[in-house]
């Protein structure tokens, strides 16, 4: 009889606890509380210019308060799809620009169109990033900032190898590459570290010979990989691949970063971001940087534009706020601030003469497709370049069988 | 008082699970007790995971895409999601890879955990202070951190493992890449796993161990039975329940990885080629945002991993049942 | 007299050969498995030119702090840290205590019912977490637990419950009847020897299971991350994240630095309790 007491009593005990603990309710969405979501890129690299746009949100809108929670790039989208699905999204949410599309296409942000005069510079966004947001026409997000593709190089090893001006054409980039190789005999050194199947490289070089990834008429997307142009694009980046880098034909870009091998000293230059400049260990004094050549004189090869935008999912219950907020962080002064920071700023009226910038005079981005996610995410390209690369199959072949692919991801219901 | 009822051969005898049916057992209670020392785990875990397992069957019935997912609101669809995933090729090959996969991984795990528990009762106590030391130091490394390590230790440019091996003369493993093929790959997140669970199961079998009583070793030994013997007849019988707990475990969780590989491979070179069913989970469903069909693909997946394990767990079951 | 003695010797010589034997392979096994962890470590220290460096050292040969100074101002730690250990303190207490009492009634009593729930308890584990992150959290996100301690607690239970009732369950199946019914004779109730007696013998069981319970609840990460929005809530490995999270640069010494402060609590936990995963407790727990 003791025995069940105690039982029951221990029971109770526990459920208790739990109880307890469970009475130190979540949050509910507060009368005047904004909540956004930002990459921890904002939070490490340009705090204070969110804390400048909460300082301007607040003086206009007394009473309120705005909560920014950091999220990282490998899993926002996993908590965005749960926040919607349980009704607890956030008022404003950051947004890859690769990524907007799918969520436009499925109804998950508010139409901003009406609202566009609001935003600063909203006449002259750069193009790769204003067709981000727009889908079928309509407004759905609004441009951030944007990041282009450059050339980082050693300044002591260019001088070393003779090579006494930049080069304005990607065959000088080509020779000048053959200069640091004949200078440099490391083992496992690139003269430009490229990844195999960075594919972002690979279809700059589509782009500039005239080609493109895909395109659409009548509703449906084509793949266009298999075009003579593109066919020349590839051809060029194999033939490039090939004579200047030293890189694993079938990984990645990150797997290991460029600018890791840069400060090993096994790379003359590496392709990639401008932000790379960041983190080449000792050679910091002797790294600088140039636009990437086309293979025609004097122009830059198109980059591809990253970059963010920001939205606002139809749930909120702030719409019109969550808008004001937008318009204060993408105001001319605080986009002048991300600039500073080394970012590509949203309206081209804004575009300074850096590197980084001039790079972005030219550039391509992605199908503005439904499913393009999915054709990013099957790394159809990636594997492309990986067959090219290693001659398993011809340019020809890798290129029609990655097109028909292509074609049948982004036509899915 | 304890001595005069256990001889060595009563004692041999009753440590095999067997139908003693006692005084004191015939009057076992079919009382509230048990169901009141259950109440609280069924409450619990039903109360939390209970609609959420409801949802989940409808979901797989149903077309549930992002679209669907923002208005609350599938369509019913019938058992077309199951049949899509049944009718891909995908399907089945990673099927096959998976359980091969299983089988590496937890065969491997068992049997090194095992000898390290049998290594940890025969050495020193400061011998084995140290090795259990560092098997929890192994245990609470963070899965992803883990994979960091592995991966840096393994990275083409300057691959500690790499320059070991070089170092050593096995050959010439400079700028080696060990995520070039998929068998590579696979083995090396076999490594990875396997290190990463041998604490678990070298802890819990020595604890097992621990159980065996001394004083029938003893006896057992008095009485002459060799080493062999003894472990057979006494400590087998005591380690047998663990033994088959710990390798139902390991092949749930060991078929359903996904944190390791996914990681450790990385998205970019993950394809139809090296799937794994819990990275074909992902991929197929969340990753590409039809909830629909990665419902369906759970439920196959438990369906699985049930018809798998269902020797070791009928097993476990049944010891139970013979206990009483 | 002289000869016995002799041989006597012999085999203890013999004997403490093969300990020492023994003691070595448990060395080496111990370098080889520890390895990865002294590299993280090592690295934690080490300066950033010599983590990037194309050959590899083994010990750092300007040690620096830098990293773990970094890694400790990186905003929330502290808050972090203490959110981890409530939530999982509160985790394992409830949950062990929870799957001890039910890991009795299914091992030592018959009723109806029972082989079912022991189906379930294995059955619950077979299901993968990844199809349960948006399902679990449409509930909890109805009953106000998104972006609360307490939520993770709940989610964490239903994790940890299922291994530690079929982990326990083994245990108590596994301990000698004689040991049981030796303690029966004074006459004490059924379960108030199951509770005196059984605690006793399962307690390595017991701890073995908490410390499992314990790093489960303390690396887990999917479920954390998506329930926990405030940065003043989250738990340690969340904001371990922020690390590799971003699209910039990974600063891998601080990422080691982080990793190692966030795996010494566990250790501390582990030699709290690993005093009773001993050899010859039962014999103490048995005799008198």
């Amino acid at each position: 009889m003791r025995s069940r007491v105690f039982v029951a009593l221990l029971a109770a005990v526990a459920l208790g606890v739990v109880a307890a603990t469970a009475s130190a309710a979540g949050s509910r969405q507060a009368a005047n509380r904004l909540t956004v979501w930002l990459q921890v890129d904002a939070q490490s690299g340009w705090p204070d210019v969110v804390a400048n746009a909460n300082q301007q949100f607040e003086r206009d809108h007394p009473g309120w308060t705005v909560d920014v929670q950091y999220q990282n790039w490998g899993d926002h989208l996993q908590k965005l799809d749960a926040a919607l699905a349980g009704g607890t999204a956030p008022d404003v949410v950051e947004m890859g620009n690769t990524e907007m599309t799918k969520y436009m296409a499925a109804g998950a942000f508010a139409d901003l169109t009406g609202s566009k005069s609001k935003f600063a510079n909203s006449g002259s966004w750069l193009k790769g990033l204003a067709s981000s947001a727009t889908y079928r026409g309509k407004l759905f997000g609004v441009p951030y900032y944007a990041g282009s593709r450059v050339v980082t190089y050693r300044t002591d090893l260019f001088k070393k190898a003779g090579i006494t001006k930049l080069p304005t054409s990607l065959a000088e980039l080509t020779a000048d590459a053959r200069k640091l190789l004949d200078r440099n005999k490391q083992r496992g050194f690139s003269p430009i570290y490229i990844a195999g199947t960075d594919w972002y490289v690979a279809m700059s070089f589509v782009y500039d010979y005239g080609g493109s990834i895909a395109r659409t008429s009548g509703g449906k997307w084509y793949g266009n990989l298999d075009s003579k142009r593109s066919i020349a694009g590839l051809n060029a980046y194999k033939q490039f691949f090939l004579a200047v880098s030293r890189a694993s034909k079938t990984t990645d870009e990150i797997h290991p970063n460029p600018y890791d091998v840069y400060a090993q000293g096994l790379a003359g230059a590496m392709l990639g971001p401008s932000w790379f400049s960041c983190c080449v260990g000792k050679y910091k004094n002797v790294t600088a940087q140039f636009v990437m050549p086309s293979h025609v004189k004097g122009q830059p090869m198109p980059g591809f534009l990253g970059g963010s935008d920001l939205a606002v999912p139809v749930g909120s219950s702030h719409q019109s706020a969550a808008v004001d907020w937008i318009a204060d962080f993408t105001s001319t002064e605080s986009e002048k601030a991300l600039q500073a920071k080394g970012n590509i700023p949203n309206a081209t009226n804004l575009l300074g003469a850096s590197v980084n910038e001039r790079a972005a005079a030219r550039s391509w981005f992605v199908p503005t497709a439904k499913h393009w996610v999915d054709v990013e995410n099957g790394n159809i390209l990636r594997n492309m370049l990986a067959q090219i690369l290693t001659g398993k199959l011809s340019v020809k072949q890798a290129a029609s069988s990655a097109s028909d692919n292509i074609t049948r991801v982004l036509n899915q219901s | 008082m304890l001595g005069s009822r256990l001889t060595p051969d009563a004692a041999i005898a009753g440590a095999r699970p067997g139908p003693r049916r006692s005084v004191l057992r015939a009057r076992a209670a079919r009382g509230a007790t048990p169901y009141l020392l259950l109440f609280p785990v069924a409450a619990a875990i039903g109360g939390i995971l209970g609609y959420p397992l409801v949802d989940l069957v409808r979901l797989s019935f149903q077309r549930y895409g992002l679209f669907e997912l923002i208005r609350h609101s599938g369509s019913w669809v019938g058992t077309a999601n199951y049949s899509s995933v049944l009718r891909d090729g995908v399907f089945w090959h990673t099927l096959l890879r998976t359980v091969v996969f299983t089988a590496a991984n937890v065969g491997l795990t068992m049997v090194l955990g095992t000898l390290l528990a049998l290594l940890l009762v025969r050495v020193s106590a400061w011998a084995r202070v140290v090795l259990t030391a560092g098997l929890v130091l192994v245990w609470s490394m963070p899965v992803v951190v883990a994979v960091q390590v592995w991966y840096w230790m393994t990275n083409f440019q300057n691959g500690v493992v790499n320059y070991v091996l070089t170092s050593l003369g096995v050959g010439d493993f400079f700028q080696h890449d060990w995520y070039a093929t998929t068998f590579s790959q696979l083995a090396l997140v076999t490594t990875l796993i396997v290190w990463g669970a041998l604490p678990f199961v070298a802890i819990t079998v020595y604890a097992a161990l621990a159980q065996v009583p001394h004083e029938l070793v003893e006896a057992a030994q008095i009485d002459g039975a060799g080493p062999l013997r003894v472990f057979r007849d006494v400590t087998v019988p005591v380690l047998r329940p663990v033994l088959l707990i710990l390798t139902s475990l390991s092949i749930i969780w060991d078929f359903g990885v996904f944190t390791q590989p996914y990681l450790l491979i990385g998205q970019s070179k993950i394809t139809p080629g090296n799937y794994l069913m819990g990275i074909y989970l992902f991929e197929e469903g969340y990753f590409r945002g039809d909830y629909g069909r990665g419902a369906a693909i759970a439920i196959l997946m438990l369906l699985i991993v049930a018809a798998l394990s269902v020797v070791y767990v009928r097993r476990m079951a049944r010891m139970g049942e013979e206990a009483t | 007299m002289s000869a016995a003695a002799g041989a006597v010797r012999a085999r203890r010589r013999r004997k403490r050969l093969r300990r020492a034997g023994w003691n070595a392979i448990a060395l080496a096994v111990f370098a080889a498995m520890v390895f990865p962890v002294y590299w993280m470590v090592a690295t934690a220290f080490k300066s950033d030119d010599e983590i990037v460096g194309l050959t590899p050292t083994w010990l750092p040969e300007h040690p620096t702090l830098a990293h773990f100074r970094a890694a400790v101002e990186k905003p929330f730690f502290w808050t972090d840290v203490k959110n981890s250990l409530i939530v999982v303190s509160v985790t394992v207490a409830v949950s062990i205590v929870l799957a001890f009492l039910a890991a009795v009634a299914l091992a030592k009593y018959r009723f109806t019912g029972r082989k079912l729930f022991v189906v379930l308890v294995i059955g619950i584990q077979m299901l993968p977490q990844t199809a349960l992150i948006i399902p679990l959290y449409v509930v909890l996100a109805r009953y106000h637990q998104v972006n609360a301690l307490s939520g993770v607690v709940l989610t964490y239970m239903t994790f940890v419950l299922p291994f530690s009732v079929w982990t326990l369950r083994g245990f108590i199946i596994g301990i000698p009847k004689e040991l049981e019914e030796a303690a029966m004779v004074d006459g004490s109730t059924r379960l108030g020897a199951f509770v005196k007696i059984l605690l006793p013998l399962v307690a390595p069981g017991l701890v073995a299971t908490s410390v499992f319970a314990f790093i489960q609840s303390w690396n887990e990460y999917i479920f954390a991350r998506v329930l926990l929005n405030d940065q003043a809530k989250q738990t340690v490995t969340v904001w371990l994240s922020y690390f590799y999270g971003t699209s910039r640069h990974i600063d891998w010494g601080a990422l080691m630095a982080g990793s190692t402060l966030t795996a010494i609590p566990v250790v501390i936990f582990f030699l709290l309790v690993q005093r009773r995963i001993a050899f010859g407790l039962t014999a103490g727990a048995v005799r008198g």
